[in-house]
């Protein structure tokens, strides 16, 4: 076996050092890999930081109330009748002796998309006090929080980057009522930093929903905890009512637009493959008919054939795996981390960043070993069956 | 013998290799042809939007609704030929993932404005004349195999009837044909009057308003007008051309022409440098045949349109049953994603794009190699070794 990994090893050698024979065609399968495989990873790092941002909002011990059958909190209509019944449900945690409910309201307003320069959808979120308390990761980065009861808003670090007009101290004029952003709030990867906030009173009064929200936070003391109330709330006929956890919540939604994403990336990568393999196949058997005196030689003085096969395959998946390092850097370089904003579930705009990871990229390299592998297949066997005779007609 | 006698010989004396160019170039045209078409039904809203129509929306967006009492007022603005409205209403058919794009509108002035909508006479009378009529796009009477008479269950996934349902019963009274074949019919049109009365809350609101101006000069106007009308009321509105309308709604899910863009262009970048590339090495492998053609008499155009009419062949081997894979494949994906993105078709500037395309992809790859042959020496060519 010695003897065979030394002659294969001889082999490679001279097939690498003789790639310079063939630049041209040699560097066209580079880069048709690394074309393949960064369109690959730009969809994947689409879908999965969409997908991150949506689950990144969602905690497992919030339950996330919705009028039942109405999807979104866009559509959904909540009577203060309904939220107080909810109050006095199972399993609500306290905090300072007051049950952690928060009564929301969700209107889309237009903000200006800095990257398009056309108005988009962005929610508006009234909160209280609880609101604020119920989500833990949120902190204000610049000014302060809205004084309940005037006209002041918080906004998301993600959708002042995203957005004109919502600088600190900026008004903000939405119908005929102008609003005054005090304060900037972070929420590293969650959905909430897309948002605008301010007090739900002033919301209600301006919107002209005195009396209605759209959806209910409510903290459970643990997880499970959402379930009880679901059946809570589904025994009293007076609510119609669907509680699930916000984690839920938000995968769900995540899932309808990452699906997508994902299943439109895949296809195109693997049709776009099939057009790189074309190539890959193509450099592999020229590679091995240019050399056809060379095989022959070696074959001649005592090379074996499944030395000069694996010659050429391993050839072939060298010029892969460069195109998949160019690929696959190029991509990082030039995706990760860039944020964009697309429509979510939830009627609104959703500020997300790019995201690779590093199992996306061991899918792109599997695949571009695979156009490797496939790829030097056949010209491999025809360099190991090379008939000896073939030399006379040299 | 003819060139074409050559041309044949040469491609198939590496059946192998113009095998595998053949299914690059396949490849390429089948996502420029695919994503084309998609791109192009994802902007068919602003393609096949009226010229001198306006839409005016509550300037806060376009989910803010607006007084009924605005449609009479638009109406007497100057310049107007037609106003109608509309109310999103959230439709769905007996489950929420089966959505219908249902609108609530004035039935009448509704097809006066959309004239795109064709409608049978005795349907439409029989339409405008049931309250709990509906009117339905030929599409959606397919898919749920509706005929005119059946009695249809809508939902809503926004609005509650008094009955203290979610659920709505109409009447199929007419069914809308496209006037042409991208002209969405997947629409719901229902009588916004029965519609107001039944609701729980929200009544006397509107969605928005359609307008149709006399004269498309005359749009920017009376956009102004209308906005000028409301100004400092508690309903502001921002009134703008339906095809601008449409842009910024596409804009919203993202920069779908650039995505696209880049796709396409990195599909044709692997072509030109795979066949380009290989056109050239096959033309050198050919060096001293080509020395003896030239010196038995073949001139230097006929040796250029030779290696041109190879790298055409190849082009056009490849990229004509590609479209013609690709307008199977979109109308496949119409018969799943057409309810989503209507007017999901391949449009015949495409077919004419593509081929532009494949003969631009042919010269791009044949020019060098044909220049090389042409520039050729005799002498030396038939000199080399190899």
């Amino acid at each position: 076996m010695g003897h065979l990994s030394q002659q294969t090893l001889a082999i490679i050698n001279i097939n690498i050092r003789s790639i310079k024979n063939r630049l041209g065609l040699s560097i066209s399968t580079i880069f048709s890999v690394a074309l393949v495989v960064g369109v690959l990873l730009c969809f994947l790092a689409m879908s999965k930081g969409f997908e991150k941002t949506l689950e990144g909002s969602g905690s497992e011990d919030v339950a996330v109330i919705l009028r039942s059958g109405s999807m979104s909190e866009l559509n959904s209509v909540i009577t203060l009748e309904q939220a107080r019944i909810i109050e006095s449900g199972p399993g609500i945690r306290q905090w300072q002796g007051k049950p952690m409910i928060s009564k929301e309201s969700y209107i889309v307003v237009d903000a200006i998309k800095k990257s398009s320069n056309t108005p988009a959808n962005i929610p508006l979120r009234g909160i209280d006090k609880m609101g604020e308390i119920i989500r833990e990761n949120i902190s204000i980065v610049k000014g302060k929080m809205f004084t309940p009861g005037t006209n002041e808003i918080v906004v998301g670090q993600a959708l002042l980057n995203n957005f004109k007009g919502f600088g600190l101290n900026s008004q903000v004029k939405l119908g005929n009522a102008t609003w005054e952003v005090v304060g900037i709030f972070s929420s590293p990867g969650t959905v909430f930093e897309s948002e605008l906030w301010a007090d739900i009173n002033v919301v209600q009064s301006f919107f002209k929903r005195s009396g209605i929200f759209q959806t209910i936070r409510v903290k459970m003391k643990k997880p499970a905890d959402v379930k009880k109330l679901d059946e809570y709330s589904k025994n009293d006929p007076r609510l119609k009512l669907d509680t699930k956890s916000e984690k839920d919540f938000y995968l769900e939604q995540a899932n309808a637009s990452s699906d997508l994403i994902f299943y439109l990336g895949w296809p195109l990568s693997i049709l776009m493959s099939i057009g790189s393999l074309a190539g890959a196949i193509n450099t592999m058997y020229n590679s091995v008919v240019s050399r056809t005196r060379e095989i022959i030689t070696l074959r001649v003085i005592g090379f074996n054939a499944t030395a000069t096969f694996f010659g050429t395959i391993i050839e072939s998946l060298f010029l892969t795996s460069i195109g998949a390092t160019i690929g696959v850097s190029c991509a990082y370089l030039l995706f990760d981390g860039l944020t964009t904003s697309t429509l979510s579930g939830n009627f609104t705009q959703v500020v997300f960043s790019f995201k690779m990871t590093f199992k996306l990229f061991i899918k792109a390299i599997y695949l571009s070993l695979g156009i490797g592998i496939v790829g030097g297949l056949m010209p491999a066997l025809r360099a190991a069956r090379m008939p000896l005779v073939k030399i006379n007609s040299f | 013998m003819t060139i074409f006698y050559l041309v044949k010989k040469n491609l198939l004396s590496h059946k192998i290799r113009s095998f595998l160019l053949v299914l690059c170039i396949f490849v390429a045209f089948i996502v420029y042809g695919v994503l084309k078409s998609f791109e192009q039904a994802m902007h068919s809203g602003i393609e096949l939007s009226g010229t001198n129509r306006l839409v005016t929306v509550n300037r806060i967006n376009f989910t803010q609704p607006l007084p009924y009492a605005y449609y009479n007022r638009v109406a007497n603005i100057e310049g107007i030929k037609n106003v109608t409205f509309a109310k999103w209403f959230g439709g769905y058919y007996q489950e929420p993932k089966n959505f219908l794009t249902t609108f609530a509108v004035e039935p009448s002035s509704w097809l006066n404005v959309f004239k795109e909508f064709i409608v049978k006479p005795e349907e439409k009378r029989a339409f405008l004349k049931d309250k709990k009529g509906v009117l339905v796009g030929r599409n959606i009477a397919n898919k749920h195999h509706w005929s005119i008479g059946d009695n249809v269950p809508i939902s809503s996934n926004i609005y509650s009837n008094k009955k203290g349902g979610h659920t709505w019963d109409f009447t199929v009274r007419a069914i809308y044909d496209g006037e042409k074949e991208q002209t969405d019919t997947n629409q719901v049109i229902i009588h916004y009057e029965y519609f107001n009365l039944s609701k729980t809350f929200g009544k006397d609101f509107i969605g928005w308003l359609v307008v149709l101006t006399k004269d498309a000069n005359l749009n920017e106007v009376i956009a102004k007008r209308i906005d000028s009308l409301f100004n400092n009321s508690a309903y502001e509105t921002r009134t703008a051309t339906e095809s601008a309308f449409n842009k910024a709604f596409i804009e919203q899910i993202g920069n779908i022409s650039l995505i696209i863009q880049s796709v396409v262009s990195v599909a044709f970048l692997t072509i030109l440098m795979v066949v380009g590339n290989t056109m050239y090495l096959a033309v050198g492998e050919r060096t001293k045949e080509l020395a003896v053609l030239k010196t038995i008499g073949f001139n230097n155009r006929l040796i250029f349109n030779m290696i041109m009419s190879e790298s055409l062949l190849l082009t056009v081997a490849g990229g004509i049953p590609a479209i013609i894979c690709a307008y199977g494949i979109i109308n496949a994906l119409n018969l799943v994603v057409g309810g989503f993105l209507p007017g999901l078709l391949m449009p015949m500037n495409v077919v004419f794009t593509s081929i532009l395309w494949m003969i631009l992809l042919s010269v791009l790859t044949g020019i060098f190699p044909a220049y090389n042959a042409v520039k050729l020496n005799i002498i030396t060519a038939l000199h080399k070794n190899q």
